[in-house]
């Protein structure tokens, strides 16, 4: 009996010594219940928003309006009612009248007798998979991958609309604008992380590397920008913007601010992890057998600290999510072709949104999803990367 | 009592180079900015019917003193700034900007102090109560609390409890003052008036402050509940709350006030947006006007700077009021 189980634990502890660094984190990881939740919903997270345009049934932009149903309610396909339960989900007919004895005034009724059955894989508008387009301010430099075409779509309806979210004031379907919108946050965060990272590790490597008065010089800018309150200062220079600016334009600007303030809590964590790590026994170590300086940070100081960084990029993901919103939000950030969280809820503070169009709020809903699977995955990963996390 | 003194000007002489870290940056913003004053206001006065040539923004640009090197105008206007707290003009309002901001600026800064305030006063009994109280529902409700302060952020929760109240009540409680009270002269109807509308910015600024405290506070204090001292304070039949006291929350009581610097940072981060959305019209409001609205660089600049130096100067007031709390860090400034 103790021999039958001495084995499989034998195996297991060899395994554990002998697991490179991914192996061990991602086991710590996969234990985390709760992240292993969250990690699953920001996958799916990102297919939604890669998949977006196969998945909403109208263009998110004002060309897929419809005129017919401004500020509509949601409709919720249904699979019961009084007539009896059908497989296909349906929707109930819209009709639209205009008489004497509504004052000429369009009303909409609801039709419960004449149902629209949702059909699958429908051709809609046309759109492009795996397109890039986006230029660079200042430069003439643009990018212009054209994608493949499609014009099928996963759902849709026969005859009239369907609108899963409502639409808005214009009639732009709300469904697809969220979808979308995921996408847009996504893209300006990984933008601003990037950036941010490659500045934080530019200016916390020459601060941790260097030391001496450039640290010094450099670790007071730094604490200057950290405590300037960001937003207001990502207003300031949002406001720089011109007007007449092409959205892909605003888009990358807004990111590359993002970027720009971003780094300093990042590069201090660089710094702080140089200078301790430059003093290691392991360093001298290896300068000892004759290893060069790039070959000592490629091989020795790099990796000892790579988990930490891919860390905090993935916590400060939620931070530019979060400003992108707030400045489009109050009109500083991405304008209308775009769609973002913060341009859908431009327009919400209105009395006649607050008491009638209570759906313009839908998308706040997987915004705070979003913004908690990336919290919850960034801290499963901090837990995970930490070797000493399971000894406590 | 001289090493304190001593302690006390280094970290002001400090706070001091930070501050003109920051008015350089600021100032470098102010004069990024895509055309210059004089060439905005003659612009705006072009629209009124007015013909201006060149020579006139040449002018204009020689009496704001635009016309002198990019480091002189930020001395001289860092020397305005310190000596005489004056921040200069308008661009498009023609009003001395210490003017227009005065009032509106105590009055933010005396909202987001409150809703510092208020925030610890939440977060401190909660978070040293849930660090004792080892039940793992209060601990997952804590941290959930703790992860919607950055996931359901201040304007967002404005946002929703506006639209809550206007369903539920009919009113979407924006506003510091009720309508008959806006204008009238402060007495005690309108002090009454103003903390009956009040406590609920408060609350939505000081709402993230108090989600990531809360969080810090139990994390420090079930840090130190675990340690040696305080079993060993326990096994001289010290209990309860006079252990609690006298020994973890006091040791925890450090890196919270180190952190309050920190969360005026964030609560003044969501001031301007919150301000839009409850409709208060004070800094916050009008550092987005100036920015969206009329792109008034002067404007947008002194707020940014007064926000950034009441977050410095609360830096400095922590960093000698720790001296003064914690006899560790006394020892090591006193170097005895």
């Amino acid at each position: 009996m103790a021999s039958a189980s001495a084995a499989p634990d034998r195996k297991s502890r060899e395994a554990y010594f002998t697991a490179s660094q991914g192996e061990l984190i991602w086991a710590r990881f996969r234990r985390n219940r709760a992240a292993m939740v969250a990690g699953a919903v920001l996958a799916f997270m990102v297919l939604v928003g890669l998949f977006a345009p196969f998945l909403s049934p109208y263009d998110p932009t004002i060309n897929g309006r419809n005129r017919d149903y401004m500020n509509g309610a949601p409709q919720i396909p249904r699979f019961c009612d009084h007539n009896g339960c059908s497989a296909r989900p349906f929707l109930y007919t819209l009709e639209r009248t205009r008489s004497i004895q509504t004052n000429f005034r369009w009303v909409t009724t609801v039709n419960m007798e004449k149902r629209r059955y949702v059909q699958f894989f429908v051709q809609g508008w046309e759109y492009r998979l795996l397109s890039l387009d986006f230029e660079i301010p200042g430069t003439e430099l643009r990018v212009n991958i054209p994608g493949i075409p499609f014009t099928t779509h996963l759902f849709g309806v026969d005859q009239g609309s369907i609108h899963l979210f409502g639409t808005d004031s214009a009639g732009k379907d709300i469904f697809s604008r969220t979808l979308h919108a995921i996408w847009t946050s996504l893209a300006v965060g990984t933008i601003g992380v990037l950036i941010g990272f490659v500045l934080a590790l530019v200016i916390g490597g020459i601060s941790g590397y260097r030391g001496g008065w450039i640290d010094s010089a450099l670790q007071m800018a730094t604490d200057a920008v950290r405590t300037i309150p960001a937003i207001p200062l990502f207003m300031a220079l949002a406001a720089f913007m011109p007007a007449e600016w092409s959205p892909e334009r605003r888009f990358f600007f807004i990111a590359t601010i993002l970027g720009l303030i971003s780094w300093p809590t990042l590069a201090r964590r660089v710094r702080t992890h140089l200078l301790t790590e430059r003093n290691q026994e392991y360093v001298l170590a290896a300068q000892l057998c004759g290893a060069s300086g790039g070959h000592v940070v490629r091989r020795h100081l790099l990796p000892s600290f790579t988990s930490y960084i891919i860390v905090d990029l993935v916590i400060s993901f939620p931070y530019m999510v979060l400003s992108e919103t707030a400045l489009s939000f109050i009109g500083l950030g991405l304008k209308d072709p775009v769609n973002s969280l913060g341009v859908m809820l431009q327009n919400v503070t209105s009395a006649d949104v607050l008491l009638n169009y209570q759906w313009y709020f839908i998308p706040v809903i997987f915004f705070v999803v979003l913004v908690l699977a990336f919290v919850f995955v960034g801290d499963g990963l901090r837990d995970a990367a930490d070797p000493y996390s399971d000894h406590r | 009592m001289i090493l304190f003194l001593r302690f006390a000007v280094m970290r002001a002489a400090m706070a001091l180079i930070t501050l003109l870290t920051v008015s350089f940056i600021v100032f470098s913003l102010m004069a990024l900015v895509p055309a210059n004053c004089a060439e905005r206001y003659l612009a705006y006065k072009t629209t009124q019917g007015e013909q201006i040539t060149i020579a006139d923004i040449r002018a204009e640009e020689r009496r704001l003193g635009l016309d002198k090197p990019y480091v002189e105008r930020w001395v001289r206007w860092v020397g305005n700034v310190f000596m005489e707290g004056d921040f200069g003009e308008s661009c498009i309002l023609r009003v001395r900007v210490s003017q227009l901001v005065g009032d509106k600026f105590l009055l933010s800064l005396g909202i987001c102090a409150a809703a510092l305030i208020f925030a610890y006063a939440i977060a401190l009994p909660v978070g040293i109560f849930s660090a004792t109280a080892s039940s793992p529902v209060l601990n997952n409700v804590l941290r959930l609390v703790s992860y919607l302060g950055l996931a359901l952020p201040n304007f967002l929760l404005a946002l929703m409890i506006m639209l809550f109240s206007t369903i539920v009540f009919g009113d979407s409680m924006t506003g510091l003052f009720s309508r008959e009270m806006r204008d009238a002269p402060w007495s005690w109807d309108k002090a009454m008036d103003f903390l009956s509308r009040a406590w609920l910015p408060v609350f939505i600024l000081g709402w993230s402050a108090t989600a990531f405290a809360m969080q810090s506070v139990r994390a420090l204090v079930s840090d130190e509940y675990g340690k040696l001292y305080v079993m060993a304070a326990r096994a001289r039949g010290v209990h309860g709350a006079a252990l609690l006291w006298r020994y973890p929350a006091r040791h925890a009581l450090g890196p919270i006030i180190n952190s309050l610097g920190f969360d005026l940072n964030r609560v003044f981060n969501q001031l301007p947006i919150v301000a839009v959305i409850l409709v208060l019209t004070e800094s916050g409001a009008l550092l987005l006007e100036a920015l969206a609205r009329s792109n008034d660089q002067q404007l947008a600049g002194a707020i940014i700077f007064l926000l950034t130096g009441s977050i410095v100067a609360l830096n400095f007031l922590t960093d000698i009021l720790l001296a003064l709390a914690d006899p560790r860090v006394r020892r090591s400034v006193m170097g005895g």
